[in-house]
């Protein structure tokens, strides 16, 4: 069940990861691979660190110890702001910034490269029609929200893509649809890894499934992990 | 009965019925009420007896305007204390736009450089800058607190630390300009600022006293946005941490 050394991985390579909160660790020697093209998913009880783990990949926080590899290339060497393009992070709460939709697909992208096609294609990929582009962000439901968060982390064209407890606020039809999105975008070649405390949706969209229990993470195949 | 003792007793009146009020309505005030007139109270009895002689002495008037910006800086640096190094925000903050105004109106001669004139004129300005650097430096700690969410997915999306935080200070910014802009639209309408009432009873002329006030009030405009950009920008510091990441404060005040 031990992942491979060779670092030289096609998208995210954990190895001898410590992460924690100031002074306390939460979870010690973590290693696996993400590959681009792949679903991982990082299960466990709340608490477990699924949520600092996943910050740790993109640096919003720094891991305590060991490294992340994106590509082969440390991602403590690389600009915080590019890595963060490359890897994208939905989190668990799905936060419209102000204006239209539009407006939060477009966030943070140089106008320039920016135009309604882009987007249109962004929000079908999170499962949303065009129509959507003018309507006030503020006002859409919740599971609305979540495919604008999804769509605005596709603009900026990521390598990969973490998700945070992606079907906590969503109800089983619209977990299931989410499901779809995720692993379609993984078969087109996004590497997607996704921290959630249900089972159930981790054994349908993940090939790879790393478990965390008690401070470390167990890694292997769903139908090994979640039987 | 003198007029003397009439103002003491209907004024302490006053705090006690707001203490009261507070009381009954279970604000957790009453306490702060009652020792904030105290200390109003103390702090005046000891100026009063003591400006006499700051007036004459040059020498005593440097420290009084010392002292004015150190108390001011103390109590807009424990509003703000969930951040670190948030005293030294505060005198940065309050001292450099407050007394670099107070440097320009003397060298332009607007007023004369006499302790007379530089100690009301300095307290004003280093007055208002202290409530600009509070009232940007609590919103801050507060949206710093609760908006991690949004700071973070504006971190996610590539900004840099710097641009996450923009629409934060922006929003403390314009808030903290809130009073002072309504106090200056309304002046002379609603309200007779406490300088125009203090020239005039002191015996000025009301044209005088106006000249004067609005010298005052447009000085503070400049003073307190200096103020608030200030705060804004240390505390942008203060949060800012390498790798382009923030930190929130642990907890807000």
């Amino acid at each position: 069940m031990s992942e491979p050394r060779a670092d030289r991985i096609d998208g995210l390579a954990v190895r001898s990861l410590a992460v924690g909160h100031g002074e306390r660790t939460v979870l010690r020697d973590v290693a696996f691979d993400a590959r681009k093209g792949t679903v991982t998913a990082l299960v466990g009880p709340s608490g477990a660190g699924k949520s600092t783990l996943l910050r740790c990949l993109n640096r919003l926080l720094l891991p305590q110890a060991g490294t992340v590899l994106l590509d082969g290339a440390d991602t403590a060497e690389l600009e915080p702001t590019a890595l963060r393009r490359r890897i994208g992070l939905v989190g668990q709460v799905p936060v419209m910034l102000p204006g239209s939709v539009r407006e939060n697909l477009a966030y943070g992208l140089e106008p320039a490269a920016v135009d309604d096609r882009s987007l249109a294609q962004a929000l079908r990929a999170a499962g949303l029609d065009a129509a959507f582009l003018d309507r006030s962000a503020a006002e859409l439901s919740g599971g609305e929200r979540a495919r604008v968060a999804l769509a605005r982390a596709l603009t900026r064209a990521p390598e990969l893509l973490l998700l945070d407890e992606p079907t906590a606020a969503l109800d089983a039809a619209a977990a299931h649809h989410i499901g779809t999105t995720l692993t379609t975008l993984a078969r087109e070649g996004l590497g997607v890894v996704l921290a959630t405390h249900d089972l159930a949706f981790a054994a349908n969209v993940a090939d790879r499934v790393v478990a965390l229990r008690d401070g470390s993470a167990i890694v292997g195949a769903p139908q090994e992990l979640l039987a | 009965m003198s007029q003397a003792l009439t103002q003491v007793l209907a004024s302490a009146a006053f705090v006690l019925a707001a203490a009261w009020l507070a009381h009954r309505q279970r604000l957790g005030l009453s306490r702060s009420l009652l020792t904030a007139a105290l200390r109003a109270a103390l702090q005046l009895a000891i100026v009063g007896a003591l400006i006499a002689l700051v007036f004459e002495v040059p020498v005593l008037a440097i420290a009084f305007v010392a002292i004015m910006v150190a108390t001011a800086s103390l109590t807009a640096g424990s509003r703000m204390r969930a951040l670190p190094g948030s005293r030294r925000i505060a005198i940065g903050a309050i001292a450099l736009p407050a007394l670099s105004a107070v440097g320009v109106l003397l060298l332009v001669g607007a007023f004369d450089a006499t302790p007379r004139a530089t100690i009301p004129t300095a307290g004003i300005l280093i007055g208002g800058a202290m409530l600009a650097t509070t009232l940007t430096g609590r919103r801050l700690v507060e949206d710093l607190t609760g908006g991690t969410d949004e700071i973070e997915t504006r971190l996610a999306l590539g900004d840099r630390a710097r641009d996450a935080l923009a629409p934060l200070t922006r929003r403390a910014i314009a808030g903290a300009m809130v009073p002072l802009l309504d106090q200056t639209r309304s002046a002379g309408l609603v309200t007779l600022p406490g300088t125009f009432v203090g020239l005039v009873l002191g015996g000025a002329s009301p044209e005088t006293a106006a000249r004067v006030q609005l010298t005052v009030l447009l000085t503070l405009l400049l003073v307190q946005l200096l103020s608030a950009l200030l705060t804004a920008e240390l505390v942008t510091r203060a949060a800012t941490l390498p790798g382009e990441r923030v930190a929130v404060p642990a907890a807000a005040r």
